[in-house]
Formats: C-alpha cells, structure tokens, sequence
C-alpha cells in the first residue's frame, strides 16, 4: 500500500516538473492582468501598462492645456518608429493611446489616415446626385490639428553568462506644430532579464 | 518512510494548487469626502508592507489624482503589482478594462508612491489593489 502510494506521489511529482502532454493542452479565456512575462520580448502587458502610463502623464501634464489656453487640445497622431529589433506593430500602440485619450474627453483627435477616405466621400455627395446640395459637406472645413504625438521604441540587451538582460525603451513627446515646441514628453522602461536553464 | 510519504504529497499538493494568492491590500479613497478605506486580504502582504500615506489632488484639466505611499515592513525584496481602478458616483467602475495591473518591485525597507489619474471626469472614487506575484528572481 505505501510502496503503490509513494510511486503514485512520485509519478505526479514527476508529471508536474517535465510535463506529460506532447503538443497544447485545453485552451482557456486568458486575462491580459493575469498573464506573466513567458519571454524577454514586449509582451502584451508591457504594452498595456506602457499605453497606461503614457495616457496618465498626458492627461496630468500641466503643459499641454497651458499652450492651447485653457482648450481642450486638438491633436494628431504619428505612428511611433520601431527602432528596436523586434517586429512590433506600433499602430496598435499609437491607437491605444488615442483611444484612451479620446475616451477621457479632455483632447479631440484629427485622422490624417484617413483623409482620403473623407474625399472619396465628399466627391460622392457632391457628385453622385444622391446627396441632397444643401446638405453635402464640402472640403475645406475640417478643423485642423494644433500638436501632434510621436515617438519611438528602443532596445538594448546584455547577456553575461547565462544571464540574459533586454531593456526597452518607449519614448514620446507631444509637439506644438505652431510653435515647433514639445510641450510634453515622457518615458516609459521596460527590463526583462532571464536565466537560461543548464539543461 | 512516513515523513518521506507526507512531504512527497505536500509537494505535488503545492504544485497543483499553486502558491501564491491573488487576494491583496486595497485602499478605496472617496475624492468628494476625503475618507479612505484600506482592507488587508493576506496575512503575509499585511506584514510585508503598509500603506502609510494617502493623498489626492486634481490635475490641471480638473481630473482627480491620488497618491499613495506603500512602505515595506521587510528586508527582502518584494515583486508585487498593482491597479488603480476608478469608479463613478453610482459606484461602478469606469473603463474596467483599460485598467491593467502594473509591475512593481518594493526594495527591503523602502517606501514607493503609486500615482493614478482619473480616466474620466464622472471618477469620484478610486480603489488601488497591491497583489503579490511570483517572481522569476
């Protein structure tokens, strides 16, 4: 009896430390707060916390409401330059950002990207016939962005043995177009550091 | 032999049910009244660290801020997260899920201060959670 009860107390041991499945095991629904650093790559959470703190700064920043007197600013965004090694979509990032600001009502955003698609548009009413006159928009009268948000990411790794140290670096700044003055900047580090197994 | 038997079952006992919980220190601050609540949900967080200051202010767009300051009661370090969620005056959170848990490394005996601003002008409470994590270190 204790000789089975010890071999099963050992087998699960043993299960638990090597794995005993080949391939995925059930899928479960993840909580992007729940999910812990698996690589030294940006992980989904560094990019939360990263959009997290760059809203906070914003949003808390004196500057910014002192260059437009007080007005809720009208922005714009440029998409963030990769500067680091990874392949990382800074659009996703750059969108967060807007979305979280936009959300907390205390800026207005202008959509460059798409201002092609607001021609497109204003030629249709304007042409099609479907679109009645008095009605159609006509060009030249969309509001025009006072600053713009920028920025890049960067890296640096160290190893020293077995150690294994990434650092990465989001950097973004607020510019006054009018002005050419950066109203606003702020940083955010990112460090992961791993030991790699002896075997 | 009995011995052996008991801490090989503890062991993969541990292993299964993990050992760490996620139940933490809160701090929930009324910004309209100035009342803060702290709540201790795990014993061995409430005798590693404290919460020794409580602050809040508004930020120039008129947003609400708080500030608190976590102090550790240990010489150890401590890898711990945290979250500020903020809630409006009916009482429910707003923006639940642009909130994330937040890394932070309290240093033996050192004090670190936690800033959160409000996501929106309805946020009238805020409530921080400090959680342990396991750490690779």
């Amino acid at each position: 009896m204790k000789a089975s009860f010890n071999f099963f107390a050992g087998l699960t041991l043993l299960a638990a430390f090597t794995g005993c499945v080949s391939g995925h095991g059930p899928v479960v629904v993840g909580n992007p707060d729940d999910t812990r650093p698996l690589t030294t790559r940006i992980e989904p959470q560094d990019i939360r916390n990263t959009v997290e703190k760059m809203t906070e700064s914003l949003l808390a920043d004196p500057g910014v409401l002192e260059a437009t007197k007080g007005e809720k600013p009208i922005l714009d965004i440029e998409v963030m330059k990769n500067r680091s090694q990874m392949i990382i979509d800074m659009k996703n990032i750059t969108d967060s950002i807007r979305m979280r600001l936009i959300r907390s009502r205390q800026f207005r955003f202008v959509d460059r990207s798409s201002s092609g698609v607001d021609i497109t548009i204003m030629d249709e009413q304007a042409q099609l016939g479907l679109t009645d006159p008095r009605k159609a928009v006509r060009p030249g009268q969309q509001t025009a962005a006072q600053m713009y948000l920028t920025g890049e990411l960067t890296d640096m790794s160290q190893s020293d043995g077995r150690t294994l140290h990434r650092y990465y670096k989001f950097s973004m700044i607020l510019k006054d177009l009018r002005t050419g003055e950066i109203v606003w900047a702020d940083e955010k580090e990112v460090s992961k550091v791993t030991v790699r197994p002896i075997f | 032999m009995k011995t052996m038997s008991f801490v090989l079952c503890a062991l993969a006992c541990a292993l299964f049910t993990g050992c760490h919980t996620t139940a933490g220190t809160s701090v929930v601050l009324n910004h309209d009244t100035g009342g803060s609540l702290i709540c201790e949900g795990n014993t061995r967080l409430h005798n590693a660290m404290a919460v020794t200051a409580v602050t809040y202010d508004k930020v120039p767009n008129g947003l609400n801020r708080v500030n608190i300051q976590l102090s550790s009661l240990v010489q150890r370090d401590q890898f711990l997260q945290y979250r500020i969620a903020w809630y409006n005056s009916e009482g429910m959170e707003i923006d639940a899920d642009t909130r994330s848990y937040r890394p932070l490394t309290l240093h033996g005996l050192d004090a670190v201060t936690v800033t959160g601003v409000a996501n929106s002008p309805a946020a009238v409470t805020s409530r921080l959670r400090v959680r342990e994590v396991r750490s690779l270190r």
